[in-house]
């Protein structure tokens, strides 16, 4: 993992990773994503240790994250970071199969900036990851230290 | 209570008491008179003393000063010489001396001979009375149904009511004399010492008791105690009054054990609903990203071997699609009705009036075009959940605008229709293609349609959903229909002034 990319995407499913890629390549922001796979490699590379410990310093510009995630889940990354002066500032969304309200609520009560469903139709379910993709990479901008390109 | 009176000779009066005074006197001067002759001057002081004393006995102080002094005066008179005047020689004087501490003497005595008898009278009516009071008061006890009891401090029982003989089978003869512990095989539920210590430091003790009746039965009682202390404060007697409340125990004892069976059922309960809570959670995970991916792979493989697909193999692909996306809308159904079971009612005013153009607003996206006449009446605020109500109402009214589709005008009426005191009855009446009044039990069932999904879409669990939340406040919902003639839904509400009832 080389490259340095503007989003950060944490998912286990590959399936799921392969159709987000499919619906950001649409809008050529592929190629700006980070992939890990657990909430433990989330924290790896915001807190650059591990696999991560040689990649540079910046910030990714927004970070996509699942809730159901193995070895640390989605909700523990999410307090990490938002009680982290360091990474507080980082857009997060959550990005999850799950309709559940208490899910929604914990996820707000810890700060998050937003909470999208994927939907079941791919047709909405690409559009919903284009529209987010293009959000927070392009129109908003993200607090300093982050990585974006001109 | 009624009041003896204490039975006194009466007080004469003033004139009768004077009256007396001058006939004895004057009885004592006739007598003399008549014996003087006979030379028995010496008779005269003893019955004037005599009168004197007779006076002082039967009347106050005035008329016995009045007999003494006109006893005085009359002796002087009639027999001290000179006759017949109230000069008198200094050799008088002693007599007279004599005569008068005499008199004093006689008069004193008589008068405190008569206070004392009159103290003992009246302290005799006293007894008297004290004695009937009691008597009375104890006929009394004897009426209440109370048992009551008094022992001495060595437990000697010497009174026994007729509450005590019915409630532990005893005649007062059997158990006055009789040692209360060792007749009733009390057992205390302290050492007695401690309850004895609160009785002389209170004068009372509450407690319960558990007693063995003559027929051998025990006996659960509440029994009170009170210290009776005689005139030089030391104990000297206890009122026991005992109700028995064995019954009563034994149902507090049963509810207590149903109240512990009931909170090992809750817990069981709570347990299986967080278990339910878990298999939803996961069910609206786990099941809806394989869906996810059947979805969006065919899509990718539509895209991608556009070319190459037949007509036929393009609608296959259409279908595994469409079908994915009806399993996600059934899951998610599913999963909102096992919700309104699960979560809590949040209950506040809401105004239906509001809810219903909330719903109306929610579902004219699927309207279009189409001409619909809504006629909505009054209704009523009421404590409800908010969002479960306002969910129940888009689902009826959704099912209106559903079912009248196929109509050229669509009319749906919707208004509250008279219900009992405390329940509120909405109806939703549209003039829809309707139902067969025969199905109408299988409206309400979960996955139960009337109609096929080609010709009316949907889950069938709308109208689950709408009885659960009827049934979570506690109402109902029930249909009217005819085929082709429209239908009416009614949802009955528990009406409530008080948000938590």
């Amino acid at each position: 993992m080389s490259v340095l990319g503007r989003i950060l995407m944490v998912e286990d499913d590959a399936k799921d990773v392969e159709l987000t890629l499919t619906a950001l390549e649409e809008y050529n922001l592929a190629n700006e994503v980070v992939v890990v796979h657990d909430g433990d490699e989330a924290l790896d590379y915001l807190y650059q240790r591990g696999q991560f410990k040689m990649r540079t310093g910046e910030n990714p510009a927004v970070m996509l994250l699942d809730l159901k995630l193995p070895k640390v889940d989605g909700l523990e990354v999410l307090q990490q970071i938002k009680s982290d002066e360091k990474l507080k500032m980082i857009p997060v969304v959550v990005l999850t199969s799950s309709h559940e309200e208490k899910d929604m609520v914990a996820s707000y009560k810890l700060g998050v900036n937003a909470y999208v469903v994927k939907p079941v139709d791919f047709h909405e379910f690409v559009n919903a990851i284009k529209e987010l993709g293009a959000f927070w990479a392009v129109i908003n901008e993200p607090p300093p230290g982050s990585v974006k390109k001109n | 209570m009624m009041q003896w009176e204490p039975r006194l000779p009466r007080a004469l009066p003033a004139i009768q008491q004077y009256g007396l005074a001058i006939l004895s006197v004057a009885a004592a001067l006739g007598v003399a008179l008549v014996l003087r002759p006979s030379s028995l001057n010496s008779f005269a002081d003893p019955l004037f003393l005599f009168a004197i004393a007779i006076t002082a006995w039967y009347t106050g102080p005035g008329p016995t000063v009045f007999a003494l002094v006109s006893s005085f005066l009359i002796v002087d008179y009639f027999f001290i010489e000179p006759l017949y005047t109230l000069r008198m020689t200094t050799e008088d004087i002693p007599h007279f001396a004599i005569f008068a501490v005499f008199a004093s003497v006689v008069a004193r005595f008589a008068a405190v001979r008569r206070r004392v008898e009159q103290d003992l009278l009246r302290s005799r009516g006293e007894l008297e009375n004290e004695v009937a009071e009691r008597t009375q008061q104890a006929s009394l006890l004897n009426l209440t149904h109370d048992s009551i009891f008094v022992r001495d401090m060595d437990f000697v029982i010497t009174y026994w009511n007729r509450g005590a003989e019915e409630l532990y089978g005893w005649t007062p003869e059997e158990a006055v004399g009789k040692r209360s512990n060792d007749l009733l095989q009390t057992a205390f539920p302290a050492p007695y010492e401690e309850l004895r210590a609160e009785l002389l430091r209170s004068g009372r003790w509450e407690g319960e008791l558990r007693r063995t009746k003559s027929d051998g039965t025990e006996v659960v009682v509440a029994s009170r105690w009170s210290l009776r202390r005689d005139e030089q404060e030391r104990p000297a007697a206890i009122l026991e009054t005992n109700n028995d409340i064995t019954e009563r125990k034994r149902w507090e004892q049963e509810i207590s054990k149903l109240n512990l069976e009931l909170g090992k059922r809750t817990a069981e309960l709570e347990v299986s609903n967080k278990e339910l809570e878990a298999f939803a959670y996961s069910v609206s995970h786990d099941l809806r990203a394989p869906l996810r991916h059947m979805s969006g792979f065919t899509q990718l493989l539509q895209k991608h071997a556009a070319s190459r697909l037949d007509d036929k193999s393009q609608r296959f692909v259409t279908v595994i699609q469409e079908s994915a996306k009806r399993m996600g809308s059934l899951i998610d159904d599913l999963l909102g009705f096992s919700r309104i079971g699960r979560a809590e009612t949040r209950k506040a005013l809401v105004s239906l009036e509001q809810l219903v153009q909330e719903a109306i607003a929610e579902v004219r996206p699927e309207t279009g075009q189409r001409k619909i006449v809504w006629n909505v009446g009054a209704l009523p605020a009421l404590y409800g959940d908010r969002s479960m109500l306002r969910l129940a109402l888009v689902n009826l009214i959704s099912n209106a605008v559903k079912f009248t589709r196929t109509r050229p005008q669509t009319e749906i009426d919707i208004g509250c229709s008279g219900g009992k005191e405390d329940q509120v009855v909405v109806f939703i009446r549209d003039n829809g293609v309707g139902f067969d009044m025969k199905y109408a039990n299988k409206l309400f069932g979960v996955f139960q349609r009337l109609h096929s999904s080609e010709a009316f879409e949907g889950t069938g669990i709308g109208l689950a959903t709408v009885q659960r939340i009827a049934h979570r406040h506690g109402g109902r919902v029930w249909a009217e229909g005819l085929v082709d003639q429209g239908a009416t839904f009614y949802l009955s509400l528990a009406h409530r002034a008080e948000p938590n009832l």
